[in-house]
């Protein structure tokens, strides 16, 4: 902090001495005509000095791209962890409870669903396949949870569920980058981005956004999902790993000593300085804060990412695997990095595309241990961001990039080995909790079999729209200006779910 | 050549405003010197550049009509009243001239035909005016009793508010499903502006229809075009409101459905339809629950927030719609009690205020009493243990207190339970038993004492 004092005092010194030609052009009352008058008769820096009128001086976002900077509405929540089963897990045996669907086990899927419908991989008439869960009614709510998930039905009561989401996208890849930038496009900025570009973060050591993955693989969309698209990439998320260096290459390398490092940084920041005394030019303020702030990061991310300083009942609660890379991990990470403040923390767990082809995405078994894998973890966050106080300010979403089909996938028109079920984009499940949140709610409903909704259908725009109007935003006015016209996460869509909301 | 075209086309604008000029000139001329009729030669003068400029203006009119894309429809009658009126100035010349080939209308006196002329030019430059402003430019301004007057159509967004005491006693189609009309349909189908023929301002213009036939089918909304057009997707051809007009939201659709199910009634309350009030709840006035006092302060200066800042203490209004502020220590750890003072610039602001992880001791608690307005306090991860805790019974809007993480003793918690506003407390690791007295419970007040467990389960270690 004491350096960027400096630096704005510094800033305010020079800034007279070193204004640029266009700062000139621009304050000089008298334009070109004074433009030439003043190179006539003494040169121009020495004729800015006397014929600037205006104290122009930079904001804090132009020395440090992170600053903080208030909602325009009073916000719910500050932080979000949003987690993200990627391969798009079957709410059909998680939360969706359908005993027709039982009823009608093995028979033809109707020919009306299949009219028009394009699959991933289903040929031909399907079979209807019930649900492979058993489903019971928890809490004071009584929300529908299955026995796969044992431990998060007692915290049923905690989150609200939106239960006939609805994307238009059914591969990986796009879903997964329309339910994270809006677009199933490449090119624009995450939920995470977007956060983190206009409300800032509040801790100065460490990254806004941060990004955390398991389950063996990185989602199918890659880096884009966490990208900054055309926001300025500083706002883009910063992949840590539970397992190793938490950022690669944040260990000084051999032979180099903290000291050495400081001085080099230093040396630079000198050249730097020396720069900016020439051209005044911000950019060159923000790079210095940028090399400092990379400086205490080297201390403090290693800090907050190191799971073992936990006491034991805590990591007991999470289930956590120190050295390994697991979700448990992560989710314990999620809350450590929130109660540092941290804006935006963002979990992929891969592995829960259950087509049925291999046994581990098998719906009966590997979608089990799947659901074990996240069970206790996601139970063990909730509590404890509650017992923390922090669950009233951080919002967690919880969700994949579509839903799976009633029926079970016929991959080549043929009875497969395993039971699976195909990419199903008309109606899956994902749950809010945390501050804002109605707590216990449900909104939305699906058709008999949950094939398509039948009543409060939201899109994933919608679900974006109030994610950000629980940060303090209005989802219409909040726009970055991009190629000549004013860009929102929503595009022109989405409404805020207020069914859901407190 | 198209580019001559086009470019002169788009001078069009610039260029009526010399006839007109010309001809306002003649005119006036005319009126000053009608007693002394000095001037007879300059009048001709200037209607002939008028007449003049007034073709380059109709050559330059027709180049922009046929270079953006006007519709003719849109235009024809600006085309045909500039070219009259252009021709009207030839006219006007000659005629101040007493030219001989126009006996006939030499006959007619100067004055009235120059009061048909402003009449005449005033009406052409007026249709250029709506093509390029749009039709309600003028008007669009005056005050809705003018409009009245004039018989232009008013338009105002009426507020649907139902009270949880009488919601039920509300008429369903006057004071809900009418004001949903009258703020998404009645700005284009009302007696003023009737499009497709429909009216929807009042009962009979609802129950008439419109062009394509009946917009309500009884008690039945997915065969009524009322509802069906609206419930469409917005990109639909046949959606309404046009996609670029305001929207009604998805609550209002739902419930002109449901108005439709339970047979459209025009003379009962909410309660007499027997619709759910889950249909309504967006029409509550909404509680916000913010994190700061309904209270009116001042802006803090920005100096004291910079001042506080470079001190490394995180400060920010919580919204832009509020001067309360959010103050937090988390990139200053070493903050103590005696740091409290760089606070007093903004003690009338503070709401929030996280002194979590910070080296505070009990001694802050007098100095916390200070700050009138604070409503959520954090004091987690501290030293303290509560002594003087009761010196925050002066706060009266604190609603949120966090001593998890610290050295918090049982003897205080009783002066906790005499905070007036107090709605939570989190007593996770403290010295403070579990103790279910009921105290805190009877004032409302949500005491987490965590230590919350996700005990072992059999099946947590199956691997099928």
């Amino acid at each position: 902090m004491d350096n960027l004092e400096a630096l704005i005092k510094e800033h305010l010194n020079k800034e007279a001495q070193s204004k640029t030609r266009r700062h000139f052009i621009k304050s000089c009352s008298s334009g070109l005509g004074g433009l030439a008058l003043g190179s006539m008769l003494m040169g121009c820096e020495s004729f800015s000095k006397t014929g600037s009128s205006s104290n122009r001086s930079f904001s804090e976002r132009d020395l440090n791209p992170l600053a903080t900077i208030p909602p325009p509405f009073s916000p719910k929540v500050k932080s979000v962890i949003y987690l993200h089963m990627a391969g798009a897990p079957s709410q059909l045996e998680m939360f969706d409870y359908k005993p027709k669907l039982l009823k009608l086990h093995g028979q033809d899927c109707p020919q009306s669903l299949l009219e028009g419908r394009k699959f991933a991989f289903i040929k031909g008439t399907p079979k209807l396949m019930g649900p492979q869960a058993e489903f019971v009614q928890e809490g004071e709510s009584g929300n529908w949870v299955s026995n796969f998930l044992p431990h998060f039905k007692n915290v049923v009561d905690e989150v609200a569920f939106l239960k006939a989401v609805h994307t238009d996208q059914f591969n990986h890849g796009p879903a997964q980058l329309f339910m994270h930038t809006g677009s199933a496009r490449l090119g624009r900025p995450s939920i995470g981005a977007w956060a983190t570009y206009g409300l800032g973060s509040e801790n100065q050591n460490l990254p806004g956004f941060v990004v955390l993955t398991s389950g063996g693989k990185t989602p199918d969309a890659g880096k884009s999902v966490w990208g900054s698209g055309f926001l300025p990439s500083v706002y883009q998320g910063v992949q840590c790993r539970s397992k190793g260096d938490p950022v690669l290459y944040i260990e000084d390398p051999e032979g180099i000593s903290r000291n050495l490092k400081k001085s080099t940084i230093d040396a630079i920041n000198k050249i730097n300085k020396e720069e900016y005394a020439k051209y005044g030019d911000p950019e060159i303020l923000a790079r210095i804060n940028q090399y400092e702030m990379a400086y205490r990061m080297q201390i403090a991310v290693p800090e907050v990412m190191n799971i073992n300083d936990e006491p034991e009942n805590i990591r007991r609660m999470y289930g956590v695997e120190p050295g390994k890379e697991s979700f448990a991990n992560n989710c314990l990470l999620a809350r450590k990095l929130v109660e540092e403040g941290v804006r935006f923390v963002q979990l992929f767990d891969w592995g829960w595309d259950s087509h049925g082809v291999v046994k581990s995405g098998s719906i009966d078994m590997g979608l089990r241990n799947k659901c074990t894998q996240i069970d206790r973890p996601i139970t063990a966050l909730i509590l404890d961001l509650k017992q923390r106080g922090l669950l009233d300010e951080t919002l967690i979403v919880w969700g994949g990039e579509f839903g799976r089909t009633p029926m079970q996938e016929n991959r080549g028109n043929k009875k497969m080995q395993f039971k699976g079920r195909d990419h199903h984009g008309d109606a899956f499940t994902m749950w809010m909790c945390g501050g804002g949140i109605k707590k216990g709610a449900s909104h939305g409903q699906t058709d008999d079999i949950g094939f398509s909704g039948v009543e409060g259908r939201v899109s994933v725009h919608d679900v974006h729209a109030t994610i950000l109007h629980l940060l303090g935003f209005d989802h219409e006015q909040f726009t970055f200006e991009f190629q000549g016209r004013p860009f929102r996460l929503t595009d022109v869509e989405g409404s805020v779910i207020h069914e859901i909301l407190a | 050549m198209e580019v001559l075209t086009q470019l002169l086309g788009r001078l069009h604008p610039v260029v009526v405003h010399l006839p007109i000029g010309f001809i306002i000139a003649g005119l006036l001329l005319h009126w000053t010197d009608r007693k002394q009729q000095q001037l007879g030669k300059v009048i001709p003068v200037l209607f002939y550049w008028g007449g003049l400029s007034g073709a380059l203006a109709c050559v330059s009119g027709y180049f922009q009509y046929l270079g953006e894309g006007y519709l003719y429809d849109t235009i024809k009658w600006h085309l045909w009243m500039g070219i009259a009126t252009t021709l009207f100035c030839f006219l006007m010349m000659y005629r101040f001239k007493e030219a001989s080939f126009l006996k006939p209308i030499n006959k007619i006196p100067p004055t009235a035909l120059t009061v048909l002329f402003f009449v005449l030019i005033s009406i052409t430059g007026h249709l250029g005016g709506n093509i390029t402003h749009g039709k309600n430019f003028l008007t669009e301004p005056l005050p809705n009793s003018v409009k009245n007057f004039l018989g232009l159509p008013t338009y105002e967004k009426k507020q649907i508010v139902l009270h949880e005491e009488d919601w039920q006693d509300a008429q369903l189609y006057d004071e809900v499903i009418q004001p949903i009309l009258t703020n998404s349909c009645v700005s284009c189908h009302s007696d003023k502006k009737m499009k497709g023929e429909l009216q929807l301002h009042t009962i009979e213009g609802i129950l008439k229809g419109g062009e394509s036939g009946l917009v309500l089918e009884a008690s039945n909304a997915d065969e009524s075009d009322l509802f069906v057009r609206m419930n469409l997707p917005r990109d639909h051809e046949d959606h309404m409101p046009p996609k670029d007009k305001s929207q009604p939201s998805k609550a209002e659709v739902e419930l002109i459905k449901q108005w439709i199910n339970v047979g459209h009634p025009f003379d009962q309350t909410i309660g007499e339809s027997g619709l759910d009030k889950d249909y309504f709840l967006a029409f509550f006035p909404k509680k916000i629950e913010v994190n700061y006092p309904d209270v009116q302060v001042s802006q803090a200066h920005p100096d004291s927030i910079q001042a506080i800042k470079q001190f490394g203490i995180h400060v920010e209004p919580i919204s832009k719609v509020t001067p309360y502020l959010r103050v937090s220590c988390i990139n200053q750890p070493n903050f103590t009690d005696s740091d409290f003072k760089v606070l007093s610039a903004i003690s009338a602001q503070t709401a929030i205020l996280d002194l979590g992880g910070t080296q505070v001791s009990d001694s802050i608690f007098g100095r916390l009493g200070q700050l009138p307005q604070l409503t959520v306090l954090a004091l987690d991860h501290t030293q303290i243990t509560g002594e003087g805790i009761d010196q925050l019974q002066s706060l009266q809007h604190l609603k949120s207190i966090n001593l998890s993480h610290s050295n918090f003793e049982e003897s205080h918690l009783s002066a906790l339970s005499e905070l007036k506003s107090l709605q939570k407390l989190y007593l996770y690791q403290t010295n403070v038993q579990q103790n279910n007295d009921g105290t805190f419970q009877e004032k409302g007040i949500q005491v987490d004492y965590g230590n919350y467990e996700v005990p072992f389960l059999p099946t947590d270690s199956i691997v099928y």
